[in-house]
């Protein structure tokens, strides 16, 4: 039972980390490797605004989702920009971006232990005999939010149609008068948007540090490896898969190999079924 | 309503278009016909803009040099070097070569993302109209646009370029590897959106036989080159032209 709850827990929590990076990854072919910075500047942008300006809770998590999702538009528009279509370049700058954001924390001062956001909720209650505080059933509550809400964006409105149009044929979306750039730009928006949920959502349960930057990046990855690069649905399945697993060996085999599941993933993963889950790789185009 | 002069396309040093010049007058069908490699597609890229997509991404990736001369008045308007997206916001839109359907999105989404730059209004209107013209694809709006049959989804890709609200339709093969029922069915239905939409079509084909009774004018494209144009009558008459391209 309680690797059953923990792992349902962590398994939403994965899926948080990831959607943003599918997200991107997706609509623009764009391995955003400065996600997990991302993930981090939502943590403090949200605790500067509680801490700092003093602003009530609610106001600074709006406030946060905004400036993260701007932050990670500007990016887009002056780095990403220009040197899309080149995988390797948009690698090396996206990470770049994010070691910049990172150390930058850090060099401005935002290191240790004592940054903490507060719980949304405090206590805890009982499922079954298993202590659960409340902040991680909102985890998962939220999860579920944003996943669905995701989904229904995409399936219903005018900008979601489009960026799935991009998605799938960059080309043809064109023709029907979408501006791909403009869609991989929202598409970063949202994904930095996301990444900063993730934080304000999962942050509560422990300090903000720089370091969880380097973590949820390699996650994030992982999950979108073995879901299937650029699919959505696969990421959402590969988190539970991830997610059990990491809970299943934090019980059986010890805390410490909890990173190596991930990274186990990635290989197996590469190895058997290089395209993922769900992932396609785009065929050949045949001639005629 | 559409004038391009002394286009001219290089694919690095490979002529791909070589001064080549047409026009498509309001509520005109328009065919361009030619074998492989004589430049149908990158005319149509050219005109609707793809073209600079093209060589921004290969300049971008060092690959390619692409340039493009001439100029294309569309509407009394220079439209040369303008995005893809923009032009296809002034109404030409492209139907390109091979379908590019949304294959992972169901037949309605596809319309629905055709519709993107459609006013509510137009696109349920429009929506209609699709329906109204291939009946075959109101039974499938649920079915995704990958399962589809070739003709079903071409009769998709034409459905979603007409929800993007064009003024001028560009067509590229679009009997390509079809059944000659099928080739009946959609060389009907490209005359009946003329007709009834008031949309001026610019058709592209290797073979110019099932799409002739419905072209207005015509231009023949070898190796890059126009080497004739002239109106139905006068091109079916032409000897050379009957042989080579009509299979008459």
């Amino acid at each position: 039972m309680q690797i059953l709850i923990y792992g349902t827990i962590n398994s939403v929590a994965l899926a948080l980390f990831a959607l943003g990076f599918a997200l991107v990854y997706g609509v623009s072919r764009l391995p955003n490797f400065a996600h997990g910075a991302l993930y981090v500047l939502g943590g403090f942008i949200t605790w500067t605004f509680v801490n700092s300006l003093g602003l009530n809770y609610l106001v600074s998590i709006i406030l946060a989702l905004v400036a993260n999702g701007i932050i990670g538009a500007l990016i887009y528009q002056f780095v990403l920009i220009r040197i899309r279509g080149m995988e390797i370049s948009e690698i090396i700058a996206s990470y770049a971006m994010g070691l910049a954001i990172l150390e930058g924390l850090r060099w401005g001062g935002f290191k240790g232990m004592t940054y903490m956001l507060p719980a949304f909720i405090e206590g805890s209650t009982e499922i079954a005999g298993v202590p659960v505080d409340y902040q991680r059933l909102l985890v998962v509550g939220i999860g579920a939010a944003v996943v669905t809400i995701l989904w229904l964006f995409t399936h219903y409105t005018r900008v979601g149609l489009a960026l799935r149009g991009v998605a799938q044929d960059e080309r043809a979306a064109m023709m029907l008068g979408i501006d791909s750039d403009r869609m991989a730009l929202a598409a970063m928006g949202f994904g930095s948007m996301l990444a900063a949920m993730a934080a304000i959502v999962l942050l509560p349960l422990g300090s903000i540090v720089v370091e969880a930057g380097y973590n949820v990046l390699i996650l994030a990855i992982a999950v979108c490896i073995v879901g299937g690069l650029g699919s959505w649905m696969g990421a959402v399945l590969a988190a539970f898969i991830i997610g059990f697993a990491q809970i299943l060996t934090v019980v059986y085999l010890g805390a410490h190999y909890q990173m190596v599941v991930a990274l186990s993933a990635i290989i197996i993963t590469l190895i058997l079924r290089p395209s993922g889950l769900f992932g396609r790789q785009k065929e050949l185009e045949e001639r005629v | 309503m559409l004038e391009a002069n002394g286009l001219m396309v290089f694919y690095e040093n490979m002529l791909a278009l070589n001064n080549v010049s047409i026009r498509c007058d309001e509520n005109q069908i328009v065919g361009v016909f030619g074998a492989n490699s004589a430049g149908k597609s990158t005319l149509m890229y050219t005109l609707s803009g793809i073209i600079e997509d093209i060589r921004k991404k290969e300049e971008m990736a060092g690959g390619e040099r692409i340039s493009v001369l001439g100029n294309i008045t569309y509407l009394g308007n220079e439209i040369m070097g303008l995005k893809p997206s923009k032009r296809a916001k002034n109404g030409i839109v492209l139907c390109p070569e091979r379908r590019r359907i949304f294959k992972e999105c169901n037949v309605l989404e596809n319309l629905r993302i055709g519709g993107y730059l459609a006013t509510p209004a137009q696109a349920k209107d429009t929506l209609e109209y699709v329906f109204k013209v291939f009946p075959a694809l109101e039974k499938l709006q649920k079915r995704i646009g990958g399962f589809l049959s070739g003709g079903e989804q071409q009769m998709l890709a034409i459905g979603r370029a007409l929800m993007a609200q064009p003024k001028l339709l560009l067509l590229d093969e679009p009997l390509l590897g079809l059944s000659p029922l099928m080739q009946v069915v959609l060389v009907r239905a490209t005359k009946e959106i003329r007709d009834e939409k008031g949309v001026s079509i610019i058709i592209t084909e290797q073979y110019a036989r099932p799409v002739l009774p419905i072209v207005d004018y015509a231009f023949i494209l070898e190796n890059g080159a126009a080497v004739l144009e002239g109106t139905r009558d006068e091109l079916m008459n032409n000897p050379d032209v009957r042989s080579a391209y009509f299979g008459i």
